[in-house]
């Protein structure tokens, strides 16, 4: 397995170095600063805000909901979350053009209005039945 | 306040054994964005080592497609992934320890490259899909490219560092807790099989949310999808007409398009000249790299015989021009392979209608597996070399 890890390694090593040097020789300083801000940035969006709202949901999910209702918030919040954030740039619309109809063309905000409120709904009847179970 | 300590991030679903699977099926999405985000940059190359195939037509479409849906299923992997790892963030370093050390720093190191191109790959990407451009002086283009061989670089490296660790959590039960840190002794309100079915759900809602924009039985489930699919002759457009300036040039009645042999003019046909030749009818799809595509039924005259009618050397690259001013895809090279190909065509009627203005009237290439930036539209020129 030894011999197995080096080979990767160094591959990973290789690739990674040609990726540094197009970005070296292909884009002016300007640009790499920008380059290299947007990569700081998004390691500190993530464990900064992303991570931290993740701990934060946990911990008041388990002070107001009561026990029947946390596995279906939980299993709840990692999907709709996780999706949500992939749907920023069209709930946003920030490349919607005047001139382009065909361009973020759908009702992305009510979809995910209705979808957010499919949610919580489901999470209420999951809740509601697993609450019952326990009281028979 | 203090700095947390991975001690306190209790949860047995923080583990070894969920970062191993979900990290599998990240490791197959990051591999199939790489590959066929190479296959996209090989159709696009100028003038590449080996040349890129005519067929099949749907090639493209497939591959493009495949490179935006896979990125769109990473994102919850990628998070859930992130999430299981968290609490190694806080792993404190010794510092005495040495010779040690060096193997530690370069182990976080690979892994805050890793961190930071993934996230990078992912919000580029999305943001290029909806064609919102955040940042200001990078090149979308080349940065993606570039990180793209960072990001595959490191996950290489992150596997060859954890390959012990990632066989001994795939080769045992899920359940077992061998790898876990020592600080994760707390049962969840999920089990870990429960928070690996939700994460291939959330997955799968992030295909099916986004993957009509290509595949068109899923155009009314994908309410994500960049696109809902509709426009003139049932194709979307990308650049309008209007964003390309071309309004005035596109429309004017002494348009011709221009047949050229090295400096010399050949020919100058009118719309009249081109449709007075022999038309031809393919249907073939427009495939964006935005990962969109739609199917069109093209009709028109073809490349090929409007070189030879000029009296064009046929088996050389062409260059097409278009009418727009500037632009990185003002001047396109069409390969030889698909300037002789009988399905390439200036198209001048999409749907049995003439050409919408937005899709490059009075005439427009198409090509079978080309990807949309080169299916040149408003076309004011051919070039072959003497």
């Amino acid at each position: 397995m030894t011999g197995v890890r080096w080979t990767l390694g160094g591959l990973g090593v290789a690739l990674g170095a040609y990726g540094v040097l197009l970005a070296l020789t292909r884009q002016d300083p300007q640009q790499l600063v920008e380059i290299a801000l947007w990569l700081a940035g998004g390691v500190a969006l993530h464990d900064g805000l992303v991570a931290g709202a993740a701990l934060l949901a946990a911990v008041v999910g388990r002070r107001v909901l009561p026990r029947p209702w946390l596995a279906p918030a939980t299993l709840a919040l990692a999907v709709w979350g996780s999706v949500s954030v992939m749907a920023i740039p069209v709930l946003g619309r920030f490349g919607a053009r005047d001139d382009n109809p065909t361009l973020l063309d759908r009702p992305y905000l009510a979809s995910w209005l209705a979808a957010t409120a499919l949610t919580v709904l489901a999470v209420a009847v999951a809740g509601a039945v697993r609450a019952r179970r326990t009281e028979d | 306040m203090r700095v947390p300590h991975p001690h306190d991030f209790t949860s047995r679903l923080r583990s070894p054994a969920v970062a191993a699977r979900v990290g599998v099926w990240l490791g197959v999405c990051f591999g199939t964005c790489f590959l066929t985000g190479l296959v996209s940059h090989w159709a696009q190359a100028p003038a590449p080592l080996l040349a890129f195939p005519t067929s099949p037509a749907w090639g493209y479409r497939l591959t493009q497609g495949l490179h935006v849906v896979t990125g769109c299923a990473a994102v919850p992997l990628l998070l859930v992934k992130l999430w299981a790892v968290y609490p190694r963030l806080f792993e404190r370093v010794d510092v005495r320890a040495g010779r040690r050390l060096v193997g530690v720093a370069l182990e976080r190191g690979s892994i805050a490259v890793l961190v930071a191109a993934s996230v990078f790959q992912l919000a580029t990407g999305l943001a290029n899909a909806a064609q919102w451009y955040p940042w200001r002086e990078f090149s979308f283009r080349t940065a993606h490219y570039a990180l793209a061989w960072v990001a595959v670089g490191a996950l290489l490296v992150h596997v060859a560092v954890k390959l012990p660790t990632i066989r001994a959590a795939l080769g045992s039960d899920v359940d077992d807790t061998a790898l876990d840190r020592p600080g994760a002794r707390r049962d969840s309100v999920l089990s870990r099989r429960a928070l690996l079915r939700t994460t291939w759900a959330a997955a799968g809602v992030a295909v099916l949310a986004t993957a009509g924009g290509t595949v068109p039985w899923l155009r009314r489930v994908s309410v994500l999808a960049v696109r809902s699919g509709e426009g003139p002759g049932g194709v979307p457009i990308n650049k309008t007409a209007s964003a390309a300036d071309v309004l005035d040039t596109a429309t004017d009645p002494t348009w011709t398009l221009e047949v050229r042999v090295g400096d010399e003019v050949r020919a100058r046909l009118t719309l009249a000249d081109l449709r007075a030749m022999p038309q031809h009818t393919v249907d073939l799809p427009i495939a964006c790299v935005e990962g969109w595509s739609a199917e069109g039924r093209w009709s028109g005259v073809r490349v090929s015989d409007v070189l030879a009618g000029a009296g064009a050397p046929g088996d050389r690259d062409v260059t097409v021009t278009s009418l727009q001013p500037s632009g990185p895809f003002r001047r396109t090279v069409l390969p030889r392979a698909f300037a002789d190909d009988p399905r390439s065509l200036l198209a001048l009627d999409l749907a049995g209608e003439p050409l919408a203005l937005d899709h490059g009237y009075p005439c427009r290439v198409i090509a079978p597996n080309r990807p949309g930036v080169l299916q040149t539209k408003w076309v004011s020129s051919l070039e072959v070399s003497a």
